[in-house]
């Protein structure tokens, strides 16, 4: 990308000229872990049973799915758990035909792919629920735009869930058209 | 908001920056760091002895050094003075200025050096942005530092010819400024008659967002020098003096359904409040320049209406009647702003610098025509941070 | 539904890889490639503070001098000034543990520079050992050219 986006750079620096510089060129790898904590641990332990938690906020009212501790909006703990979908409505697509590295191992995915937001049935608004578009889907949705007065409808999807599923993300494979 | 008056003015009395390049073989980070340290001493006429703190700030993990504060003291002049590295992602250099401007105003020091810099050819930028997300779930989805949101919810509201053409116009009256601009690391020379070739060939991102549409990757460092009244006025002819900063964060939550939000945006909030508190009712009327953190064309088009408080389509008729190019009723970014240069650390620092430069006059080749009294420069960051700081030629409000 | 609990918490294993460069620089670069090629030891001398630093600088930071043409060559042999014993294993690390990193002023330098110690029992380093460089065979572009150090003459 960095090689298109330069093409008409006009630098000018002598980088070229009379002296070899060194450029050397790695890849940082760090092991990671990360504790759940007990919310997000309840959620992902939940999709292990192709269940999709969300947690409310007891001012708001709002649902948080993958659920935050606390709403950041009314500064109050969240408490209180409800079960969503797990069937719901596209509201957004992220349609990408350029992918940052996997952070597990610094490899680009296929593209073109789709990171999409999912209304899922029990929440409104602004509550989607983020994951990613079965790929052969990526041409054949629609998403629901609310815009005022102005309502559409988006793509009914479901979740296709992993054989083997461990209590992470990659539990659920992707969402797929549900019509 | 628990906000409080300044205990005494601040003025800008010294600004650097380097040339701003895709790459820079040629320095290390210090190296590169210290030009634009040089620059600022020299503009302001002061060494090193003058300061009695540095500030200085990058964004993490995008050149791939821990604590880069210590190995850059070698260009920072930092050795024995005290120091401070903050680091807030793309809002960074906006947060050095108004770190260094509350440092000042509190009566902690006298004069103090804030320092911005990227080197973003040596890290990975969409990569590091990644690993900003919640590791146990956004990471896995997100896409870097690239969304097509802006442009989902402005062809939802105005159709997709004239917010295609809007998000286009837009960027080339960026690209017209950046022509000008002898430090931009992108100018192209794009003219109106390639705007349908451009939103038809550019290579597509995201959706609707294209290669033209983005914002670089740069390399290049911004450094100012702020100091008291009472210093300022010794060091300086004319300061540039910042009347008010605001900062305004908030939840990392990235939501997509940006369609639907049913919160004030950060920018609006952030401007709504900073207006308020200094009785500015008109701020299209009241400012004479604005240097913008528009990470993409469709973004920057877009937030112009909530920057300047407006409604409906008033932003788009600005930009259709090229209201926003010098010369032009609220120029907008007349360095070129993000599009021409993007080194993360620095940007919006970048922004607050340019927009001082215009308001001393001496910008150089792009300096705008007509006095410039009042400008205001916003940075933009983390999952829709905002800063806007506000500059004044005469110390008279 | 039954409130989260601590034991609803584990542990997710992750890994954070992500290609970088790194650009050494014009001085950076003559210090690397003479080094490389010539197997000579260069550093910058600030005449306004009269210090020789090994590995080169740009600028001398007490001075803020420009030094980057004031070039010097240094022998690639000194005394150690300091050192540690490195006894974890780690994937990062250079070598398989215990050995020895010491801080080795080179004679005309006057900056340490840190590298690998060997041919010495890490118990028996000592303050003002006189080490001297022996080079690697192979180029790596790093200051690894410099394979490791070791000490001029038997250890006492
Ligand atoms: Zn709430
Ligand atoms: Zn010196």
């Amino acid at each position: 990308m960095e090689k298109e986006m330069n093409v008409t750079d006009n630098d000018n620096f002598d980088t070229m000229a009379d002296q070899e510089l060194i450029v050397l060129r790695k890849t940082i790898s760090v092991d990671q872990k990360f504790a759940t904590g007990p919310v997000m641990g309840k959620f992902l332990t939940a999709l292990k049973d192709k269940r999709i938690l969300a947690i409310q906020c007891p001012e708001c009212g709002r649902l948080q799915s993958p659920p935050r501790e606390m709403c950041a909006i009314c500064r109050v703990r969240n408490r209180e758990w409800v079960e969503i979908g797990p069937r719901g409505e596209m509201r957004m697509m992220e349609y990408c035909y350029y992918s940052s590295p996997d952070p597990l191992t610094g490899e680009s995915r296929e593209t073109p792919y789709g990171a999409i937001g999912i209304l899922l049935d029990g929440c409104q608004k602004e509550e989607v629920f983020w994951h990613l578009l079965r790929p052969e889907h990526l041409e054949m949705v629609e998403m629901g735009i609310v815009m005022g007065d102005r309502v559409t409808r988006g793509t009914r999807l479901r979740p296709v869930w992993a054989q083997e599923r461990s209590g992470s993300i990659d539990d659920i494979k992707y969402f797929e058209i549900d019509e | 908001m628990g906000f409080k008056k300044k205990n005494r003015h601040v003025g800008i009395v010294g600004i650097g920056e380097t040339k701003f390049s895709s790459h820079r073989e040629d320095v290390n980070q210090p190296e590169m760091i210290h030009e634009a340290v040089k620059d600022a001493l020299e503009d302001a006429g002061l060494t090193m002895d003058d300061i009695d703190c540095v500030v200085h700030g990058n964004m993490e993990l995008f050149e791939m050094v821990h604590q880069p504060d210590l190995w850059h003291t070698l260009g920072t002049g930092a050795r024995g003075k005290d120091a401070f590295r903050l680091t807030t992602g793309g809002t960074t250099g906006g947060t050095l200025v108004g770190a260094a401007d509350n440092l000042v105003a509190a009566g902690m020091y006298d004069t103090v050096l804030a320092i911005g810099f990227e080197k973003l050819q040596e890290g990975h930028t969409t990569g590091g942005i990644t690993n900003m997300a919640d590791p146990l779930w956004a990471r896995k989805l997100q896409s870097g530092a690239l969304t097509d949101s802006a442009a989902v919810k402005a062809i939802a509201e105005f159709g997709p010819d004239r917010a295609k053409k809007a998000a286009m116009l837009y960027r080339i009256i960026m690209d017209k400024h950046a022509c000008l601009n002898p430090n931009s690391h992108r100018a192209f020379g794009l003219d109106w008659d390639q705007m349908a070739d451009l939103m038809e060939n550019s290579p597509p991102l995201i959706g609707d967002l294209r290669l033209i549409h983005m914002c670089s990757q740069s390399d290049g460092a911004c450094a100012m020098i702020l100091s008291s009244e009472e210093k300022a006025k010794q060091q300086c002819d004319h300061p540039v003096w910042i009347r008010d900063h605001i900062t305004i964060h908030r939840e990392e939550t990235l939501n997509l359904c940006v369609n639907h939000y049913p919160n004030e945006t950060t920018h609006r909030f952030a401007a709504r409040h900073l207006y308020e508190r200094n009785g500015i009712t008109d701020p299209l009327d009241y400012f004479d320049v604005f240097e913008m953190y528009d990470p993409s064309a469709w973004w920057g088009a877009d937030w112009i209406r909530d920057f300047f408080l407006l409604e409906g389509d008033a932003h788009y008729r600005l930009i259709e009647e090229k209201e926003i190019m010098r010369g032009g009723k609220m120029p907008i970014n007349p360095s070129g702003g993000v599009l021409a240069a993007n080194p993360i650390g620095a940007t919006a620092m970048v922004r607050v610098a340019e927009a001082a430069k215009q308001v001393r006059g001496n910008a150089g080749p792009h300096q705008i025509p007509g006095t410039v009294n009042h400008a205001i420069a916003s940075s933009f960051g983390g999952t829709m941070w905002t800063i806007l700081i506000m500059l004044e030629k005469e110390l008279n409000w | 539904m039954k409130n989260s609990e601590e034991s609803d918490s584990y542990i997710i294993h992750g890994k954070l890889a992500l290609p970088y460069t790194y650009f050494a620089g014009r001085t950076g670069s003559t210090f690397l490639t003479t080094l490389r090629d010539q197997r000579i030891i260069m550093g910058v001398k600030c005449t306004a503070c009269n210090r020789v630093f090994v590995p080169p600088r740009q600028t001398c930071e007490r001075c803020m001098a420009d030094i980057r043409s004031q070039w010097v060559t240094v022998e690639s042999q000194g005394k150690v000034v300091n050192h540690t014993v490195i006894r974890y294993q780690d994937k990062h690390l250079p070598r398989k543990p215990p050995f020895v990193l010491a801080m080795i002023l080179l004679n005309g330098a006057d900056t340490p520079m840190t590298h690998i110690l060997e041919g010495v029992n890490p118990d028996r380093v000592v303050k003002g050992m006189e080490v001297a460089a022996v080079f690697s065979p192979a180029t790596t572009n790093t200051l690894l050219d410099i394979d490791h150090f070791e000490p001029v003459a038997e250890p006492p």
